[in-house]
């Protein structure tokens, strides 16, 4: 089998296995761990939108927090104050974020490097200090909720967040909806001048690609993916509060990214997925688990900078390469073997 | 996940208004700025070293000031004396900074990008530890020196004034240890041009060492002078951390006068601020003007006078 094949026949599983995700687990006896997978689905968006600008375009940003947090609050604000559904409090939210990402991003796009990752965490810290003291709007950091919305109605029958399957299918459609988009986005001709602007910014202005306004329409696809998370974020819990834009929540999507490996379409969703299950698990028989969370972050940028998707690609290739040169060709280490793995490696593909 | 309140409430309740007179207030906030923006220099000071030297930004530079409180509250209730502790607390931090330079920052400075995130890690693992060992909750030390002398008609604690002496004292030491020794000199050498001073001999893994080592330590010395003055728990770093970054960025990046200059003029106009409004807004203002100095002014607001 073809490394491509490999990877496309990984896809379809890991779909299938998300899609029966409500069926089987009440099954095992823990339906608690469908709202795990919900959760995972959505903060890997979060995730995906570091990884658009970090992985693709080469900008480290620590402020996707701000874009999450405007997603949340324009989804629960259009809920409360002007009655909307399920559906345009959702395009509330991600227009919301769009447009915050526009304003930020015309400015912080012109730095690079250490620069703009100060200038995102700063943007990001000033609306935290101002959706903190703005408490009769936002609440602050009690923060505010809202009772959940119908998703479609057809006649009698009504479709609402309240039961567990529908909220599941519906984030689970969303979010794969978002990565159907983003992959198409990196495949095409802007796909291939973010990467150009990544590999060497002045080749690519060289080669007459507009390297500010690529880096700026990155920023403003990253800002819509962190709304689309923030406003999904707000369904699931019902809920938006100001402490979800400090620069911690942007610090733990850049974690997620990097574990999973930056720079693939899915990696980052796997970083996700680890991360939040190794803490479901561990915060039950140990409180301190943020403290294995900064070691393995530390360690994945020491000996596996690529993440989960690099130690699968090498493995892939690896794998079919030693079928047909030497059996005995060495592997290379796989940090978590036991765990699912990155479905498809885009960088090489994009 | 506090607010900037956590560095000025205090301040407000340390300052014992006469007669409630508006000047005196002004004045007091203005004072406090000042003590808190001379060992936030020193602070800021170890950031600006190391990121001038090792072109890496330290996340975790806030929790080496933590640790810097909670360790010097530790060793005060152990030894009995908080001038031991103030003693101890900096070499331990050159210690502890040396030790983590060789784990974790050496081999992880060749993906430059990604320090931040192996910083962000270390962070996290010194505040779940602090955690861990220490315990939660928010303690406050006893001010080694008792009492109050008249300020401007107000009553201020005499250790609060000590504690910008000091500090002022430690800024002035580092600048002469850096113009006058020869480390001093070699860290000055490594910083214009690796490359000139290894042709030199000037043994540049070592030097880059060091000078992790002298910021971290700086940044705990900076936590045992405040801590005193601040609650001393696992989470002040976080409230620190962005108050250093700007007195950094505004002072220009790796400009290190320009970085002393920057936190005290920062923390007296947030001290200012705060006399009219609620620190929030001092915040705000503050990060809208570090902003607009990254934009405008990206080598800093004094890269005129130094370079």
């Amino acid at each position: 089998m073809t490394v491509a094949a490999i990877s496309r026949a990984a896809l379809v599983l890991l779909l299938a296995a998300l899609i029966a995700v409500p069926v089987v687990l009440p099954m095992l006896g823990s339906p608690f761990w469908i709202d795990i997978v919900a959760e995972i689905l959505i903060w890997s968006l979060l995730a995906a939108s570091v990884n658009l600008l970090l992985g693709y375009v080469g900008l480290l940003s620590f402020g996707q927090a701000l874009y999450f947090g405007v997603g949340m609050y324009g989804a629960a604000l259009s809920v409360i104050h002007w009655g909307a559904g399920f559906w345009s409090g959702l395009a509330v939210g991600v227009i919301a974020a769009m447009a915050m990402a526009a304003i930020a991003g015309s400015v912080a796009v012109r730095l690079t490097w250490h620069y703009f990752a100060i200038i995102t965490v700063v943007f990001s810290l000033i609306l935290y200090f101002a959706a903190m003291s703005a408490k009769p709007l936002t609440g602050g950091d009690d923060g505010i909720s809202f009772s959940a919305p119908t998703v479609v109605s057809l006649g009698d029958a009504q479709l609402s967040l309240a039961n567990q399957s529908v909220q599941y299918y519906t984030i689970l459609l969303i979010v794969a909806l978002c990565y159907v988009l983003f992959s198409l986005v990196v495949r095409s001709p802007l796909g291939v001048r973010f990467l150009a602007v990544r590999e060497n910014d002045r080749r690519a202005a060289l080669v007459g690609i507009n390297v500010y306004l690529t880096r700026y329409m990155a920023f403003v696809l990253a800002g819509a993916l962190a709304g689309v998370s923030g406003a999904l974020f707000a369904f699931f819990g019902r809920y938006a509060s100001a402490s979800y834009m400090f620069y911690h929540v942007s610090g733990e999507a850049v974690v997620w990214a990097i574990v999973g490996g930056a720079g693939s379409l899915l990696g980052p969703l796997f970083g996700t997925g680890l991360l939040i299950i190794f803490r479901e698990i561990i915060s039950t028989v140990w409180e301190h688990y943020l403290f294995a969370v900064g070691a393995i972050t530390v360690l994945v940028v020491m000996f596996a900078p690529r993440g989960l998707a690099g130690a699968w690609s090498d493995l892939l290739h690896a794998g079919t390469r030693s079928k047909a040169v030497s059996p005995a060709s060495e592997l290379p280490p796989v940090a978590n073997s036991g765990l699912p793995k990155p479905a498809a490696d885009t960088t090489s593909g994009g | 996940m506090s607010g900037p309140k956590g560095l000025f409430c205090c301040s407000r309740r340390a300052a014992i208004v006469d007669e409630g007179s508006v000047t005196a207030l002004v004045l007091a906030l203005a004072v406090n700025g000042l003590v808190w923006g001379l060992i936030i220099a020193l602070i800021a000071l170890g950031l600006s070293i190391i990121f001038g030297l090792l072109d890496i930004i330290n996340v975790a530079h806030g929790d080496f000031f933590m640790l810097g409180t909670v360790v010097a509250l530790v060793l005060t209730l152990a030894t009995g004396s908080y001038w031991m502790a103030l003693a101890l607390v900096p070499l331990i931090g050159l210690a502890v900074g040396l030790v983590l330079e060789r784990l974790i920052i050496r081999p992880t400075i060749r993906h430059a990008s990604l320090t931040i995130v192996t910083t962000f890690g270390l962070s996290m693992m010194l505040q779940e530890g602090v955690r861990a060992t220490y315990g939660p909750q928010p303690r406050r030390m006893a001010a080694p020196i008792e009492g109050t002398i008249p300020l401007f008609g107000i009553d201020y604690d005499v250790y609060r004034i000590f504690a910008a002496a000091f500090a002022a004292l430690c800024l002035v030491a580092f600048f002469v240890f850096l113009t006058r020794t020869k480390l001093g000199t070699w860290i000055r050498a490594v910083r214009h041009d690796p490359e000139t001073a290894t042709a030199l001999g000037v043994p540049v893994v070592r030097i880059c060492a060091i000078t992790f080592g002298l910021g971290t330590a700086m940044a705990l010395l900076g936590g045992a002078i405040a801590a005193p003055i601040t609650t001393v728990e696992f989470r002040t770093g976080v409230d620190i951390l962005p108050f250093c970054f700007m007195a950094v960025i505004i002072g220009g990046l790796g400009n290190l006068q320009g970085t002393v200059a920057a936190a005290v003029l920062l923390a007296v106009m947030e001290g200012l601020v705060t006399s009219v409004t609620d620190p929030t807004i001092a915040r705000i203002v503050s990060l809208g003007l570090m902003s607009v100095a990254l934009l405008v002014r990206p080598n800093g607001l004094f890269s005129g006078a130094t370079r």
